[in-house]
C-alpha cells in the first residue's frame, strides 16, 4: 500500500516516541501548571505525534473489527479520531488521579501521561468504528442524562452545578469509594445474572427472589453449621448457588415444559420467595433475636467469614469485601462461557435466532432451561459479599431489591462483562454520592432521577446509534463491494 | 403508443412516470437513475433478474419507502408517497408476491378489511364486489371462505381488493411465481380484461416468455437501473435475456449421470401430521442414491417444508422410517443427524440458515458446533473456524471484504454461497437443498448449480426442492411431484416440460388446471411467506 517505497517508522518506535514525548511534556509542564492541565497537554502532544506519523507507520491491520476499511471515511474522521483522543485523555487523567492517592503528584501525573500516551497510540490505530460509536453513544447519553437532571434541579430551584460538585466531592472521599466498590460488587453479580438471561432473550425478573432466598438459606447454613474455615465458606457459597439455581430452575422448567412465560413465573416466584423468607425468618423457625427489634439467622462463627481487603491504598480505614474476587471470577467465567465455549455460542445463537439455532441442531429447550438455571446460580451469589463480608447474618434489614437494580445495570452495561463493571460502579457512585444531599437540604431522590435517566438514555441512544452505525457500515461494505463487482463485471 | 385503446387517450398524461429514481440500501444494489413511463390502459412489464431491483422499485412506487432522489408523477402530477395509503389514494394498488389474506375470513371480509369506509361491510360492499367481479371477469364469489380457495382464486381476490380500493394502476409483483402454467394463462386473461376496461397494469417478472405474451411494453432493469425499453412484438426472449443479464442466461443442466446403486437416504411410508392431525406429509417413500439429485416439484405449501423438517429431525414423524446409510435416523435429534453427515440448505436462510448479526466466521460454526475445525471439545476453536471461513469465502466466491463482517451486510446471493460452502464442509453424505438459488443473482445462481454438480459428481446424494421448474428439470436425475403431501407422480427430467410438470403439480390434466391444490397445505404456506430476496 502507501508504505511501499517510502520511508517508514516501525510501530513500536512510534509508540516509544509518543510515550516519551507525552511523559516528558507532562513532567516539564507540571512544574508550572496544575497536574491535570499538564497531563492534558502532554497526552495531546503525544496524540498529535501519533497522528502526524500515521502515514508512515506501517500498520496493515488498520481495518475495523467489523471489516470495513475505515481510514479516511467520514465516520472515521469525525467520530473515531475524536473518540480515541477523548478516551486517551480520559484514561490518562483517571489513572493519574488513582495513582495520586498513593504517589506524589509529579510521579502520578507522569505515569498518567504514560498511560494516556500509550492509549493514544493504541486507540488511534486500533479503535474500530463500532466501538467508537458505542463509546460516543454512552458519552452522549451521559451528557443528556446530566442535562435532564440539571434541568430538574434548576426547575426545583436548586443550583445544579453546585449540587453535582457536592456529589462528586462526597463520592470521591476514601470511605465513599470503598462503599461504592462494595455496593458495585453486589450489583455486578446481580447484573451478570440478569445478563445471562438477556443474552438468550430471557427476562429473569426473579433475581431478586432468587438471591434473597439463597442468602437466607446460606446464612442459616452458616449460622447453624459450624465447620472449619474454607470448607465452611465453600458450603455456604454452594448452598447459595444451589438455592438460586433451583429457584430459577423452576421458572426454566415451567417455560420449557409448560410454555409459561418466564416473566410471569419469575415475578410470581419473587412473591413466593418473599413469603417463604418471611415464614422462615421467625423465632419459631430459623431466626433468633439479633437485637431488641431485629431478628435474623444466628450470626455465623468467625471461621465462616470472608476477610475483607484493607482499603488503605484508597486512604480509608474500611475494608473491601473479600468476595470481590468471586465477582471478578464470575465476570471472567461469564466472558469465557459466552465467547469461548460451545455452550456460549449456542446460547448466543439461540438468543439471536431461535429458528436458526433449531435448524442447526441446538436443543433450544435445553438451552432455555440451562441458561435460566445458570442465571439463578449467579443470582444466588448476590447476597454473599454482604453476608460473608459484613453482616454475617440474614436479618429483617438485609438489603432487598438488588435484583431489580441488576436489571438496570445489565441494560446499562449492554450485557457485556466489562460494560457491567462500569455500569455497576456508576450506579453505586450515584447511590453513595446522593447521601450528602440531605445535609444540604436537597432531596436525595435526585440520584434516582439521574439513574433512571441514564438507563433510559443509554438504552435509547445506544440502540439508535448502533442501528445507524450498522447501516452506515453496510453502506460502506456495499460501496466497496460495488466497486469490485463493477470492475470484475467489466473485466469479463 | 399504439396499444392505447383509442386516439383520444394518446393525449392523456402517462399513468405513471418515474424519473431518475435512486434508492440506496445497505450492502446491496438498489436502484439508480430509473426512468420509466407507463402509458394508461396498457400492461407494462418490468423485467430483470432476481435482485436486479424490481421489487425495490415497486415498493418505492407503492410508497413503502421513499426514494433518495428522483420524482414520481401520477397522471402528470408530481406526488410524494409517505405510505401505501398515499399511493392508494392516488389510484395505485399493489398485489404482493405473497398474498396478504386471512384464511379464516370470507372473500368479502378480506376485501373490505381496512377499507370499511368505502362501502361499509354489508350489502353495499357485497354488491360492489359482485359488480367489480363481473366487470373484470374475475369470477369471485364474495361469500366463499378464503381457506377453500386455490392459489389462482386467491390472487384474483388480491386483485379485487386493489380494485375495490379504487386503483387505476395495479402493480403485480411476480404474480406468476406461485402459479402453475395453466393458472398463469388465466391470470393473463384477467389482465387483458383489466386493460380492456382502461386500467393500467405494471407487471413484474423475470420470466421472459410470459412477459412477451402479455405485455404491451417492456422495461428491462439490470443492476438497479433501467437499461432498455422494448416492444414485445419486435423483440425475442433471447434479446431480452441478453439485456437482462448483459450476457447469456445460464441454464441449469447436468452432464453425464453419476447415479450409483448405493442408497444413501431412504424413506419408507413417512407421514407427518399437522397440529390439527391432518397429514401434511402423507406416506412418502423415496430412495436417494449416491451421486443422485432427486428433485421434488410442487406448488409451495404442499408438504415440502414439512418433509425437509422431518428429514432434519426438526419435526416429529407420525409414522414411517428414515434411514441414512442403513442406520435408522427416524428418532434422531437434529444435531445427531447433522453430525452423521447431512447438510442442510434451508429454504428461508434468514430464519434457518444464518445469524444475521453475527460475523461470518461465527456463522461458519452454526450447525457444525460439535465438529472440527470449528470447535475443540466444548471450546470454540476461533483460529480453526476463521481459517475455514476464509477457505469457504475463496472457494465459493463469497463477495465480502473479510470474514468479520456480519452476515446481514452481505447480499442474499453471497449469504447463500456462504451457507452452501458451510453445508458442504465436513464431507456430507447427503444434502437437503431447499430453493438453493432463490433470491440469488444470476452469477451466484450458476455458481451454486456448478457446486451442486461437482458435489454430485463426488458422490453426494441431494434432495432438491425448488419452485423454479427449469432448475428442477435441469438439475434433477429423478423428479417427483408432491401434491397435498403425497408423491403423486414421477417424471423423467430429460423429457418432461414445465407445462406437464405444472399440470401434475395441480393434480389436474393438461387442461382445466383450476387449482384446488393448497387445500392440504394452506396452513403451511402461511409459515413460508417470508420474503427471502436478500433485502434487494
Amino acid at each position: 500500500m502507501s508504505n511501499s517505497g517510502r520511508r517508514t517508522v516501525a510501530a513500536p518506535v512510534v509508540l516509544l516516541l509518543a510515550v516519551v514525548l507525552g511523559v516528558a511534556a507532562t513532567f516539564a509542564l507540571d512544574l508550572f501548571l496544575l497536574w491535570w492541565a499538564a497531563l492534558l497537554i502532554g497526552v495531546t502532544l503525544a496524540f498529535g505525534l501519533v497522528a502526524a506519523l500515521a502515514p508512515i507507520t506501517p500498520d496493515e491491520r488498520r481495518i475495523g473489527a467489523d471489516g470495513t476499511k475505515e481510514e479516511g471515511t467520514p465516520l472515521h474522521n469525525v467520530l473515531v479520531l475524536p473518540m480515541s483522543f477523548i478516551l486517551a485523555v480520559a484514561g490518562g487523567l483517571v489513572s493519574a488521579w488513582v495513582l495520586d492517592l498513593q504517589l506524589i503528584e509529579p510521579v502520578a501525573a507522569a505515569l498518567g501521561a504514560l498511560v494516556g500516551s500509550a492509549l493514544a497510540f493504541v486507540l488511534f490505530h486500533r479503535l474500530a468504528a463500532m466501538m467508537a460509536l458505542s463509546f460516543a453513544a454512552v458519552l452522549s447519553a451521559g451528557v443528556i442524562a446530566i442535562a435532564v437532571t440539571a434541568a430538574v434541579l434548576y426547575f426545583s430551584g436548586i443550583a445544579p452545578f453546585q449540587t453535582f460538585g457536592r456529589m462528586a466531592e462526597f463520592g470521591t472521599r476514601p470511605d465513599s469509594m470503598v462503599q461504592i466498590i462494595n455496593s458495585s460488587i453486589t450489583y455486578y453479580l446481580a447484573a451478570v445474572a440478569v445478563a445471562i438471561g438477556f443474552k438468550m432473550k430471557l427476562f429473569n425478573i426473579g433475581v431478586d427472589g432468587q438471591y434473597r432466598l439463597a442468602a437466607l438459606l446460606a446464612a442459616a447454613v452458616g449460622g447453624y453449621l459450624v465447620l472449619p474455615p474454607v470448607i465452611s465458606q465453600i458450603v455456604i457459597i454452594a448452598t447459595a448457588i444451589v438455592v438460586g439455581g433451583v429457584w430459577a430452575g423452576i421458572a426454566g422448567y415451567l417455560k420449557v415444559a409448560r410454555g409459561v412465560s418466564e416473566v410471569i413465573s419469575t415475578i410470581m416466584l419473587n412473591a413466593i420467595a418473599t413469603g417463604i423468607t418471611a415464614y422462615l425468618l421467625s423465632t419459631d423457625r430459623l431466626a433468633v433475636e439479633i437485637s431488641t427489634n431485629n431478628i435474623g439467622t444466628p450470626p455465623m462463627p468467625e471461621s465462616a467469614w470472608v476477610p475483607g481487603i484493607p482499603a488503605g491504598f484508597l486512604g480509608s480505614q474500611r475494608e473491601i469485601y473479600g468476595l470481590v474476587f468471586l465477582a471478578a471470577a464470575v465476570g471472567v467465567l461469564y466472558w469465557m462461557m459466552l465467547n469461548r465455549t460451545r455452550f456460549g455460542f449456542e446460547l448466543r445463537a439461540t438468543g439471536q435466532s431461535q429458528t436458526a439455532a433449531e435448524a442447526s441442531g441446538v436443543n433450544v429447550k435445553k438451552m432455555v432451561f440451562l441458561s435460566m438455571l445458570f442465571s439463578g446460580m449467579i443470582a444466588g451469589l448476590v447476597g454473599l459479599p454482604q453476608l460473608l463480608g459484613h453482616s454475617h447474618y440474614y436479618a429483617l434489614d438485609f438489603p432487598a431489591g438488588i435484583g431489580f437494580i441488576g436489571i438496570a445495570i445489565a441494560l446499562l452495561g449492554r450485557n457485556h462483562p466489562v460494560g457491567i463493571v462500569f455500569a455497576a460502579l456508576l450506579w453505586a457512585f450515584l447511590d453513595q454520592a446522593a447521601g450528602i444531599l440531605p445535609f444540604d437540604g436537597i432531596p436525595q431522590e435526585i440520584a434516582v432521577i439521574a439513574q433512571a435517566t441514564i438507563v433510559l438514555t443509554v438504552v435509547v441512544v445506544y440502540e439508535v446509534v448502533h442501528r445507524w452505525g450498522r447501516r452506515y457500515q453496510q453502506q460502506q461494505i456495499g460501496k466497496q463491494l460495488g466497486r469490485t463487482v463493477e470492475s470484475s463485471g467489466e473485466a469479463q | 403508443m399504439s396499444s392505447t385503446p383509442s386516439g383520444d387517450e394518446a393525449l392523456e398524461p402517462f399513468a405513471v412516470e418515474l424519473h431518475g429514481i435512486t434508492k440506496r440500501f445497505p450492502g446491496v444494489v438498489a436502484n439508480h437513475d430509473i426512468d420509466i413511463t407507463v402509458a394508461p390502459g396498457t400492461v407494462h412489464a418490468i423485467v430483470g433478474e432476481n435482485g436486479a431491483g424490481k421489487s425495490t422499485l415497486m415498493k418505492t412506487l407503492y410508497g413503502m419507502h421513499k426514494p433518495d432522489e428522483g420524482q414520481i408523477l401520477v397522471r402528470g402530477q408530481e406526488v410524494r408517497f409517505n405510505s401505501p395509503s398515499d399511493a392508494i389514494r392516488h389510484g395505485i394498488g399493489m398485489v404482493h408476491q405473497h398474498f396478504m389474506l386471512a384464511d379464516n375470513l370470507t372473500v368479502l371480509e378480506n376485501v373490505v378489511l381496512g377499507a370499511e369506509r368505502k362501502h361499509g361491510i354489508g350489502r353495499n360492499a357485497r354488491s360492489r364486489i359482485q359488480e367489480l367481479s363481473a366487470q373484470y371477469g374475475l369470477g369471485v364469489d364474495p361469500d366463499r371462505l378464503m381457506e377453500e380457495l386455490g392459489v389462482g382464486d386467491r390472487q384474483r381476490v388480491e386483485i379485487l381488493k386493489v380494485l375495490y380500493r379504487g386503483a387505476e394502476t395495479i402493480i403485480l409483483d411476480e404474480p406468476t411465481a406461485v402459479l402453475v402454467p395453466q393458472e398463469v394463462d388465466e391470470l393473463f386473461d384477467n389482465l387483458r380484461e383489466l386493460k380492456r376496461e382502461g386500467l393500467t397494469v405494471i407487471f413484474i417478472s423475470h420470466k421472459l416468455d410470459e412477459v412477451l405474451s402479455v405485455a404491451d411494453e417492456i422495461t428491462v432493469i439490470r443492476r438497479g437501473t433501467t437499461v432498455a425499453t422494448a416492444d414485445p412484438r419486435a423483440t425475442t426472449a433471447r434479446e431480452l435475456a441478453t439485456l437482462m443479464v448483459g450476457g447469456e442466461l445460464p441454464v441449469p443442466e447436468l452432464r453425464e449421470s453419476t447415479v450409483t446403486d448405493h442408497v444413501v437416504l431412504s424413506m419408507t411410508g413417512v407421514t407427518v401430521r399437522s397440529p390439527e392431525d391432518r397429514p401434511v406429509v402423507d406416506d412418502v417413500s423415496l430412495d436417494i442414491r449416491q451421486g443422485e439429485i432427486v428433485g421434488i416439484a410442487g406448488v409451495e405449501g404442499n408438504g415440502q417444508s414439512e418433509l425437509i423438517e422431518a428429514i432434519m429431525g426438526m419435526r416429529r414423524i407420525a409414522s414411517g422410517t428414515i434411514t441414512l446409510e442403513g442406520r435408522d435416523i427416524t428418532d434422531w435429534a437434529t444435531l445427531r443427524i447433522r453430525e452423521a453427515g447431512v447438510g442442510y440448505i434451508p429454504e428461508d436462510r434468514h430464519r434457518h440458515g444464518v445469524l444475521l448479526e453475527s460475523p461470518l466466521w461465527e456463522n461458519r460454526i452454526l450447525g457444525h458446533q460439535t465438529r472440527r475445525p470449528s470447535v475443540r471439545g466444548s471450546w470454540i476453536n476461533r483460529a480453526g473456524a476463521r481459517a475455514d471461513s476464509e477457505r469457504i469465502v475463496s472457494e465459493y466466491d463469497v463477495r465480502t471484504p473479510n470474514i468479520d463482517v456480519i452476515a446481514d451486510a452481505l447480499s442474499g446471493g453471497n449469504q447463500q454461497k456462504f451457507i452452501i460452502g458451510r453445508e458442504m464442509s465436513g464431507d456430507p453424505r447427503f444434502l437437503v437443498a431447499a430453493h438453493p438459488t432463490r433470491g440469488v443473482d444470476v452469477g451466484a445462481q450458476s455458481a451454486i448449480w456448478e457446486q451442486l454438480r461437482e458435489a454430485r459428481a463426488a458422490g453426494l446424494a441431494v434432495l432438491l426442492i425448488s419452485a423454479d421448474l427449469d432448475e428442477l428439470i435441469g438439475m434433477s436425475d429423478t423428479l417427483h411431484v408432491i401434491l397435498r403431501g403425497r408423491l403423486v407422480a414421477e417424471a423423467d427430467p430429460t423429457s418432461v416440460t414445465p407445462e406437464q410438470l405444472g399440470s401434475a403439480m395441480t393434480g389436474a390434466g393438461l387442461d382445466g388446471a383450476d387449482a384446488h391444490t393448497t387445500e392440504g397445505g394452506s396452513g403451511a404456506e402461511g409459515t413460508n411467506r417470508n420474503e427471502s430476496e436478500g433485502g434487494a
